[in-house]
């Protein structure tokens, strides 16, 4: 992708830049349809029951009925609702979510934007969303409403915090905050990536991130069964499929960063296994960090909101704030990483 | 100066977690409670009324529809205080056939809470493993009776239905899955930290506080007193057979969960035991006049159901049907403490309090 | 964390082990014999005693006779029979006292209709009602002497 960005920008690469942009497009819906898919079945096999498999052959067509159905329904929105906010909190949720797709490095050669600042880039945009919520939570002129967006800004600006220090130890081991180069710092067998070196940062990270992502056991924002699905509960149809969407997209990127920041990207757990190309490995790490999401909503019961603050500042802050200690401490001392 | 103000929010009557039709106004300031006003009967449909009308017999299946969640033990109360006024004397075969029934239905209702109330803290799973289990005992009720919630069953002078062929071999299967499935259950759930960090500590009281706000049933254990009245004031065959009264220390949340788990355990003590003691032969229905006319007079005989003490008091004036009749819900006094407990909570431990006091809104409503 | 693992563990076994859902209405559900299902009635084993319009807790019964147009015979013969399925609760009670098991439970539940008139089921429908009925009855007969309700 590299070669493109050097030449100058004559009407066919700008057509192949579209191109690829239509393409991480087309593979991202592909990957939500078929993600919320097996989500379902995932969580009901392990529930006893098999999942949706009545629409289309195994019911692989379910998704694509679930946003039909959502496309066909009527667009209310409350009578008192501030109705300039309340049509843009979908867009506002939706777009960065897009727009962080952009950086993943997906094997040796294939990405978009090879940015030195890559992970600070995920960071600032996810932020956005998190203004995306509080604003549809108000605007919908719903106690419930507003009481789900001041829960769900307060949590995703806490988890941010220790999201991002427990990132800090892998940058300090690869020495560049650019993507490929942490990746490149992770070759050679499966105990070289970082979750082993860094056990402390990949537990932090996990959790952070599994908040940052509103899924359970920190869904206090959806929680369906106090505040009947918090900040969204006046969205219907299209504009509720945007939320979704956004946070389906979220779970990617996550994913993505996840296998890049600690399973070692597209690297094969033994070199002998290289001639498998690295996109096959990324996908494979990929897939079981998706499947450990679902596992993980199938069995946890939910946090509640004050022991959630607790936990992301009287827990993950400080445990990556030493991470960050002892890592310095062992490059220093004994000269690890570069 | 930023002027804060309390929000008043309605909970209910439509609301995935106040287990039926039951509005609570809670006034917050913030997210913690400082008022909270239950507002019933969105489900009231006048059962006692009703009764003044019919005889005996035809109120059994009203009772069904009372705590439809455990309708078995309703019918037995109902029957119970009409034998009682008659003096009726029911077969033995009878008698255990009732107490099966009973003990099944016990855990089939404390299956549905135990669902429902970790769907309540956001767990999924465990509803789906609960309800697969209670749909073998609802199976072996539609075999014994015709129906799988409204069972009609019993009648007074003993049973409609003697059981089937095989039914009791089948009813001890059950009772073997259910022991290991009830390991599962806790594997999956009670040490759960998470769990634990959301149920311990929370909506506490005192012995003196249950017993002056009139609790029963695993409210009342959970504190400490051993009060359950199938040992205290035994009826049908539970003299016969041994088993624990489960009670907690704390009276929070934690400790009601656990009475009730413990509660699925020893029934299934005493259904192994009925099992065994099950007689081969037997008449279903004791000499019972054709028209049951109880002499005039009145009678209140009380049972533990699985949510606590049901009762049910009579005034007979020697006619076939009831002069009136009422029934003492548990969840309708059991209710009773829940603004007390509801005031500086924050909203996430109402749906946590309100589902371990475990209602059943046909009960509340009557 | 090692409740949390044990909890994990769980869900994962239960991942592999058979599914209890059940394909219906692709399959159809098998009742048991005792099921209550809709009514079948068979007017010529009434003989018009109105025991089961009497002991319906809901009175969704009505039924009215006429005299035999046997002259030989005597006694009553079913005219109408209707019952009002939008309350009734299947609650048995009228198959119970029935003397002459004119009144039968089926095991058919499958009862939806897309308007209310569909809900009364008059004789003919009653009559024509003949799949899966209910094998044991238990029929303890209709009650002796006088008594029951007063009308």
């Amino acid at each position: 992708m590299q070669r493109f960005f050097d030449q100058p920008l004559t009407w066919g690469n700008a057509g192949i830049f579209a191109l690829g942009a239509v393409a991480v497009l087309a593979v991202v819906i592909v990957f939500v349809t078929y993600a919320i898919y097996f989500e379902r079945k995932v969580i009901g096999w392990m529930q006893f029951r098999k999942g949706p498999n009545r629409t289309g052959p195994l019911g692989l067509l379910q998704t694509v009925a679930d946003v039909a159905k959502l496309l066909l329904k009527e667009d209310t929105i409350p009578a008192k609702a501030d109705r300039g906010l309340f049509i843009l909190a979908p867009a506002l949720a939706f777009i960065p979510s897009f727009a962080v797709l952009a950086f993943i490095p997906y094997s040796r050669h294939l990405q978009f934007a090879d940015l030195n600042v890559g992970f600070l880039y995920y960071v600032a945009l996810s932020g956005v969303t998190t203004i995306a919520i509080v604003i549809g939570g108000w605007a919908s002129n719903n106690k419930y409403a507003l009481l789900g967006g001041m829960r769900s800004a307060a949590q995703m600006i806490s988890y941010e915090v220790p999201l991002v220090i427990s990132v800090v130890g892998c940058v300090m081991l690869a020495g560049s905050l650019n993507l490929r180069d942490i990746v490149e710092a992770q070759s050679g067998y499966f105990w070289h990536w970082n979750f082993l070196p860094q056990i402390v940062g990949f537990a932090v990270f996990v959790v952070a991130a599994i908040s940052e992502l509103n899924r359970t056991p920190f869904d206090l924002p959806e929680a369906e069964s106090e505040l009947v699905a918090g900040y969204h509960v006046e969205y219907s149809g299209f504009r509720f499929a945007f939320f979704m969407l956004s946070e389906y997209i979220y779970v990617y990127a996550i994913a993505c960063l996840t296998t890049i920041l600690f399973l070692g990207g597209w690297h094969a757990p033994i070199p002998q296994l290289d001639f498998i190309p690295g996109l096959v490995w990324f996908a494979l790490k990929f897939a079981f960090i998706v499947f450990s999401l679902f596992w993980i909503r199938a069995t946890f019961p939910r946090l509640r909101v004050d022991q959630l603050m607790g936990l992301a500042w009287k827990v993950l802050l400080p445990l990556s704030i030493l991470n960050i200690f002892i890592t310095a401490a062992c490059i220093e001392l004994f000269g690890m990483g570069g | 100066m930023i002027r804060t103000e309390e929000l008043l929010l309605n909970v209910g009557p439509q609301h995935p977690s106040t287990h039926g039709v039951f509005r609570i106004i809670v006034r917050l300031d913030g997210e913690i409670i400082t008022e909270a006003i239950p507002v019933m009967g969105y489900l009231h449909r006048g059962t006692e009324k009703l009764a003044e009308n019919l005889n005996y017999t035809q109120i059994i299946p009203y009772t069904d529809r009372m705590d439809y969640v455990s309708a078995m033990t309703n019918n037995y109360v109902l029957c119970h205080a009409v034998e009682t006024m008659m003096g009726v004397e029911i077969p033995e075969r009878a008698e255990f056939l009732r107490l099966i029934v009973m003990e099944l239905q016990r855990i089939a209702s404390h299956l549905v809470w135990w669902g429902t109330y970790l769907l309540d803290i956001g767990a999924l799973s465990p509803f789906l493993f609960a309800f697969s289990d209670r749909e073998r005992i609802l199976q072996l009720f539609n075999e014994l009776c015709g129906a799988r919630l409204t069972y009609n069953y019993m009648r007074v002078g003993g049973v409609k239905w003697d059981a089937p062929e095989g039914w009791i071999d089948r009813v001890k299967t059950f009772v073997k899955d259910m022991k290991l499935r009830l390991d599962e259950y806790h594997n999956l759930v009670s040490g759960n930290e998470i769990f634990l960090s959301r149920l311990k500590g929370i909506g506490q009281y005192d012995a003196e506080t249950a017993i002056a706000y009139g609790l029963s049933g695993a409210n009342l254990r959970s504190t400490g007193v051993a009060w359950d009245l199938r040992k205290a004031e035994p009826y049908s065959l539970y003299s016969r057979f041994e088993f624990d009264v489960v009670t907690g220390k704390n009276g929070d949340c934690y400790d009601r969960y656990l009475c009730r788990m413990g509660e699925i355990e020893q029934s299934l003590r005493i259904l192994e035991q009925a099992l065994e003691q099950f007689p081969e032969k037997g008449e279903t229905m004791g000499k019972v006049p054709r028209v049951i006319r109880p002499p005039a007079g009145e009678v209140y005989v009380r049972i533990e159901s699985p949510r606590g003490e049901i009762g049910c008091h009579i005034v007979s004036k020697g006619k076939a049907e009831p002069y009136r009749l009422k029934f003492r819900r548990p969840s309708f006094v059991n209710l009773q403490i829940l603004p007390k407990l509801l005031v500086g909570e924050s909203m996430t431990n109402l749906v946590t309090i309100l589902g371990a006091i475990d209602i059943v809104l046909g009960e509340v409503d009557c | 964390m090692k409740g949390m693992i044990k909890g994990l563990g769980v869900t994962l076994k239960t991942l592999g082990t058979k599914k209890v859902t059940h394909a219906y209405p692709d399959v159809p559900i098998q009742m048991p014999d005792r099921f209550r299902g809709i009514q079948y009635v068979d007017r010529d084993k009434c003989i018009v005693c109105n025991q089961c319009a009497r002991i319906c807790p809901t009175d969704c019964i009505t039924l009215t006779g006429k005299p035999n147009p046997d002259p030989e015979k005597k006694g009553k013969v079913l005219d109408t029979f209707d019952i009002n399925f939008e309350i009734c609760i299947l609650c048995d009670l009228c198959t119970e006292v029935c003397p002459t098991e004119a009144i039968v439970m089926t095991n058919n539940f499958e009862l939806a209709a897309y308007s209310r008139d569909d809900l009364f089921k008059d004789l003919d429908w009653l009559g024509a009602n003949t799949k899966n009925i209910r094998q044991d009855n238990n029929n303890i007969g209709a009650p002796q002497r006088g008594g029951g309700k007063a009308e």
